[in-house]
């Protein structure tokens, strides 16, 4: 490969890290601030070029692995910052997705993977690819839906104000629930194919299902008026359930009835 | 001035009461599971399950819009009742995530269902009240109809219908394993839960089962820690005429790949057919103790596999894991009417009412089966349940440009 992952991921901290310590002087010199925004981008376009190229040398979509979803999540959440930056004018929330795409991409660096080119049977459908960057730009949207929740959680705590970003995790937690049920529902409409039945209780489909009823339950309790705090705690703690529905499956006493396990140790 | 804080069950009634009606229900269902010896709920079969929904659909829309002022009737299909039976299903889904869903166990826990949640009574009760609460919502946001209402109507129907359809269509679903050898026919399935014959009405005729493996891949084994070692490259290297490798200062190169051989004179292997040979590697190793050249080969149920001993460590050679594996067969009903398909994982075929599906093959034998399990699927109630996932995304899909065009004007 032209280039390996541990030079991607160091670069793409890098960026990111500069891009940051730019924005913020950019607050009192907003000549740095075309600069920080080209490297904040930088840093995402470095794993998306990353990720083209392992799949390239992969001969399969880089999607089968854990390790393999972080890097796609590492390149993406800091997008989710960057266009809410651009679209609403909210700054902060590009700090906390820098962050934890380069916690990520940490990770990956701790526990290097295998290169495996072997896709089994099952995974070789065109679902493939939509259901699982679904299922990561919900993620992504979800984490960036929590991150708000947890500011605005903090700004209530430290401040005392009212002034606070509710709408922000409010429509990142949409967007999320959205792309969550489509994400669902291909891997339903894939099963079927895959393995004759749409639904069949795995581990992996438990839980997702999980996570899906707990953000319903969000949509729920905002159309019924609940107390704001309230609503900020429920969204800064869902993302947990979602951790669990993503890496935690693995680990859980069921995990090894799940179809969904294709990691290799 | 201070309010007055409500008393439980005066009314209004709000989320207070709609938990403690949820934790009863539970209560109950768990008290059922549990006097009933663990046996869970069996659906009714066709024609029963589909007249009991009909009949439930028809009484939850009458008395949805018969009695849509009673207050009773408004918090049962309100959303303090809907949000408590959601993380109602959410605590019984963690139970089937946590509790492996399978037979065996703590003999308590099995008779109180906690190995079958998913067709336990606890679970049961909570969906038809869910279905109840979620029924009198729609039927308010129906009649009237309003265009508004779309994306509310689109979602509430389609979970209502996938899900009714889903757990009441589940008695209807048959699911046979049909094992097939090459060159004969079979029209006899069994469940695989119970072991049971059953028969098909067209029987499946197996020209020819192939499987297509990805290449060989090397490994070096560490027999005193019992451990594959990783090379320096952390990756699996395969096997193909120049691929090299290295391992902590043994280097290894393929001189020679040939894919499908049989051991001839002299130690050198002859190339014979695909489906008669296994394959074949020459390779070169330079190690700190010298160079040498030999031949390795994967083995097969016939064969036994050639490895090398370098330095203490085992280098051998495993055949590659299964790209893709598909049946020529020609299926054929009771009227002689014939089907000439290739099955595939991934790719069933429509035959009759049913579903096709490669599921497959003696393991043991690998690439040299001749049997090949194919599995036949009669889902009936099908299209009702994807009626429901498509007016779902349907749903979503409106949400989303609502919710973008909303956040737009809110910022």
């Amino acid at each position: 490969m032209i280039i390996d992952f541990t030079t991607a991921a160091y670069l793409s901290i890098a960026f990111w890290a500069s891009g940051s310590m730019l924005s913020i002087a950019a607050k009192s010199s907003p000549a740095l601030k075309k600069t920080a925004g080209a490297l904040n981008l930088g840093g995402s376009l470095i794993m998306i070029a990353f990720i083209a190229i392992y799949w390239h040398a992969l001969e399969r979509p880089p999607l089968r692995t854990l390790g393999e979803t972080r890097l796609w999540y590492a390149a993406l959440i800091p997008l989710v910052g960057l266009l809410v930056e651009y679209r609403w004018k909210i700054s902060w929330l590009k700090y906390y997705c820098m962050g934890l795409a380069a916690f990520f991409l940490t990770i990956n660096l701790l526990h290097p993977e295998v290169f495996d080119k072997a896709l089994m049977p099952a995974l070789q459908s065109p679902w493939f690819i939509p259901h699982v960057v679904v299922y990561l730009v919900g993620y992504v949207l979800l984490a960036a839906s929590s991150v708000a929740a947890w500011h605005n959680i903090f700004l209530s705590w430290r401040i005392k104000e009212e002034k606070s970003y509710d709408a922000l995790s409010h429509y990142l937690a949409l967007l999320g629930f959205v792309f969550l049920t489509f994400g669902l529902v291909f891997g339903a409409l894939w099963a079927k194919d895959a393995w004759g039945n749409y639904w069949s209780w795995d581990p992996k489909e438990t839980w997702a299902f999980i996570a899906w009823l707990i953000y319903l339950g969000y949509l729920h309790a905002v159309s019924h008026k609940i107390n704001r705090l309230k609503l900020q705690w429920y969204l800064a703690l869902a993302f947990i359930v979602l951790l669990v529905s993503w890496f935690g499956v693995n680990y859980l006493p069921t995990a090894a009835n799940s179809v969904h396990t294709y990691q290799q140790s | 001035m201070k309010a007055d804080r409500r008393k439980l069950f005066q009314k209004p009634w709000e989320f207070r009461e709609a938990a403690l009606i949820a934790l009863t229900l539970n209560a109950v269902g768990f008290a059922l599971q549990y006097a009933s010896g663990g046996s869970g709920v069996t659906m009714p079969e066709w024609p029963m399950n589909a007249i009991t929904l009909t009949l439930s659909a028809c009484l939850i829309l009458a008395v949805g819009l018969g009695y849509r002022n009673n207050r009773a009737v408004a918090w049962m299909g309100g959303i303090p009742l809907g949000l408590s039976l959601i993380l109602t299903l959410a605590a019984l889904s963690f139970i089937g995530g946590m509790v492996p869903q399978e037979s065996g166990g703590n003999p308590t826990a099995v008779r109180l269902g906690l190995h079958s949640i998913f067709s336990s009574w606890p679970f049961a009760l909570t969906v038809v009240i869910f279905l109840i609460n979620l029924g009198l919502s729609l039927s308010w946001k129906l009649v009237p109809f309003s265009i508004k209402n779309l994306q509310f109507i689109l979602f509430h129907a389609g979970f209502w219908i996938a899900l009714s359809c889903g757990i009441f269509g589940s008695s209807d679903l048959q699911r046979l394993v049909v094992p097939v050898e090459e060159g004969q026919a079979n029209s006899q399935g069994y469940i695989i839960k119970s072991r049971e014959a059953k028969q098909l009405p067209f029987s499946v005729f197996l020209h020819d089962f192939s499987i297509e493996e990805y290449p060989p891949q090397l490994l070096l084994y560490d027999p005193k820690t019992d451990r594959l070692v990783m090379n320096s490259a952390q990756a699996i290297p395969e096997v193909c005429t120049g691929a090299t490798a290295e391992w902590k200062g043994t280097k290894v190169v393929v001189t020679d790949f040939i894919a499908s051989a049989l051991p001839g004179k002299d130690g050198i292997p002859v190339p014979v057919d695909p489906a008669a040979g296994v394959p074949f590697a020459k390779i070169r190793i330079t190690s700190y103790e010298g160079e040498g050249e030999t031949w390795l080969s994967t083995g097969s149920p016939m064969l036994k596999p050639a490895a090398v001993n370098v330095n203490g460590f085992f280098l051998f050679m495993v055949a590659g894991s299964p790209k893709s594996f598909r049946s020529a067969v020609t299926l054929r009903d009771e009227n002689g009417f014939e089907k000439i398909a290739n099955l595939e994982v991934n790719k069933p075929v429509n035959f009759k009412g049913w579903k096709i599906y490669q599921m497959g093959y003696d393991e043991q034998s690998g690439k040299f089966s001749t049997l090949s399990l194919i599995e036949a699927i009669r889902d009936p109630w099908l299209p009702a349940v994807y009626l429901g996932f498509f007016m779902i995304l349907a749903a979503n899909a409106l949400f989303f440009w609502n919710g973008i065009k909303k956040s737009g004007a809110s910022s």
